[in-house]
This record gives C-alpha cells, structure tokens and sequence, in this order.
C-alpha cells in the first residue's frame, strides 16, 4: 500500500542526494581555489603562518570530501543492515 | 475481531516498513547536507558553524541508530509487560485486540517522532526536535498506561 508513496519518496531523494553531491563538489573546487589562492599570496610575500594555514585548510577540504563519499555510504548500508523489521 | 487486529496491524507494518525507509534516506541527505555546511563553513572560517553542523551530523547518526537499534527493542520489552487480555469472552477478546493494537501503534508513533526529531535535528529545529523526544516518551507511557488499564478493565467488568 505504501510502496507508490515509497517509490516516489526514494526518487526525490535519489535526486536530492546526486544534487548535494554536485554542489559538494562545487563548493570543495572553489574552496580548494580559494586555499591555493591564499596560499601563494602568502608564499610571495613571505605570510608562512597564511600558507600553511591554507595547505591545512587544502588538506582538511580533501579529507572531508572523502569522509562524505566514502564514509556515509557505509554509513548508509550499515544502517540499511539494521533496519529493523516490524517489533508488533 | 483477530482478522480485524490483523489486518490493521498488517496496514500498520507496513507503515512502519515505509517509515524506515524514508528514515534512512533522509538521514544519509542530511548527512550530506550537514558535511556540505562543514565544508563551506571550514572555507569562511566560520568555526561556530563548523561545529553545529558536527553535532548535527552526529546528533542524525544517533538518532538512526536509536530508531534502528532501540525503539524495536523498547517495543519488544513493553509488549511482553502487556497483558494480553483480563477475563473471557468479549473482555479477553476487546483485551487482546486492545494490546495489540496499543503496541502498534506505539512502535509507530515512536518512529515517526524519530524521524522528526532526525529531521529537525538536520536542519536545526530546537523545539521541534524536544517536541519529537516527548512524544517519543508519551508513546512509552501510554503503553504503560494501557497495561495497567487492561486488567483493571477486566477486573471493574467482572472476570470469571
């Protein structure tokens, strides 16, 4: 009975997620633009505390990407791995 | 009258499967959505946001795994401490359709504030949130409730 009303939920979702995802990665190019940026203005005049703050923020940038791509898909399956049935 | 329980408890499992459902879904977007503010916020330097959206990802992924892992359990405990009926005849018959229809219904009504509480913790809902965790314990109350009305029912209609 509720498997139309499912199917309808899980596309919207299916589209919310693809679209998340692309403006994740949208907002990581332009923030990693932005750390390059600083970090060069800071290596040409000699800012050393500027550039390794923007290779820090460069490499957290990455590492967050990684941990949304990598991490809460597993999160995803775990979950779907304890999806209970129903207790009544 | 049982055919009856089952098929309301039927349309109510099935509820329940759509609910968990949706439960996972909107718990990985919020998931996300929640990373993406981490990523924009760490980019502006704004550290307070940083860390909101850090307890908001970690606030959806407890309350999944307590929806998950937890309410199932609470439902299973309460529904054995629920008598099944006080008498015989109409009474154990209304008795037994009552707690059945009771812990459904309670199962479901504490998924469904889950889902809410996941929801509004995903997008900041303070009061919304609070709201869900009080139903949430209204349900378990109600169900405890329920199983102190059954057998002082059947013992204020005459048991035999």
């Amino acid at each position: 009975m509720f498997d139309p009303i499912m199917e309808q939920i899980l596309i919207i979702a299916r589209d919310a997620w693809a679209f998340l995802s692309g403006l994740l990665i949208v907002v990581a190019l332009l923030g990693g633009l932005y750390y390059v940026l600083q970090g060069t203005a800071g290596a040409a005049f000699g800012g050393s505390r500027m550039t390794s703050m923007a290779i820090i923020g460069a490499v957290a940038l990455v590492i967050l990407v990684l941990f949304a791509f990598l991490f809460l898909p597993q999160v995803g399956e775990m979950l779907k791995n304890f999806q209970p049935k129903p207790p009544f | 009258m049982s055919e009856s329980a089952s098929l309301v408890l039927e349309f109510l499992r099935l509820a329940w499967t759509a609910l968990a459902g949706a439960l996972l879904a909107f718990a990985l977007l919020a998931g996300l959505a929640q990373i993406l503010r981490v990523g924009s916020a760490g980019v502006m330097g704004a550290n307070l946001w940083v860390w909101q959206s850090v307890s908001a990802l970690l606030a959806v992924v407890v309350l999944a795994l307590f929806a998950f892992l937890g309410i199932p359990q609470i439902v299973n405990a309460l529904q054995t401490a629920l008598p099944n009926g006080g008498g015989c005849g109409p009474i154990n018959s209304l008795g037994t359709y009552a707690s059945a229809l009771i812990g459904g219904l309670a199962a479901l009504r504490m998924l469904k504030a889950a889902f809410t509480g996941m929801l509004s913790a995903s997008i900041g809902g303070a009061s919304t949130f609070s709201n869900a965790l009080i139903e949430s314990g209204e349900a378990i109350f109600g169900m405890l409730l329920a199983g102190l009305a059954v057998p002082l029912a059947a013992w204020f209609l005459g048991t035999c």
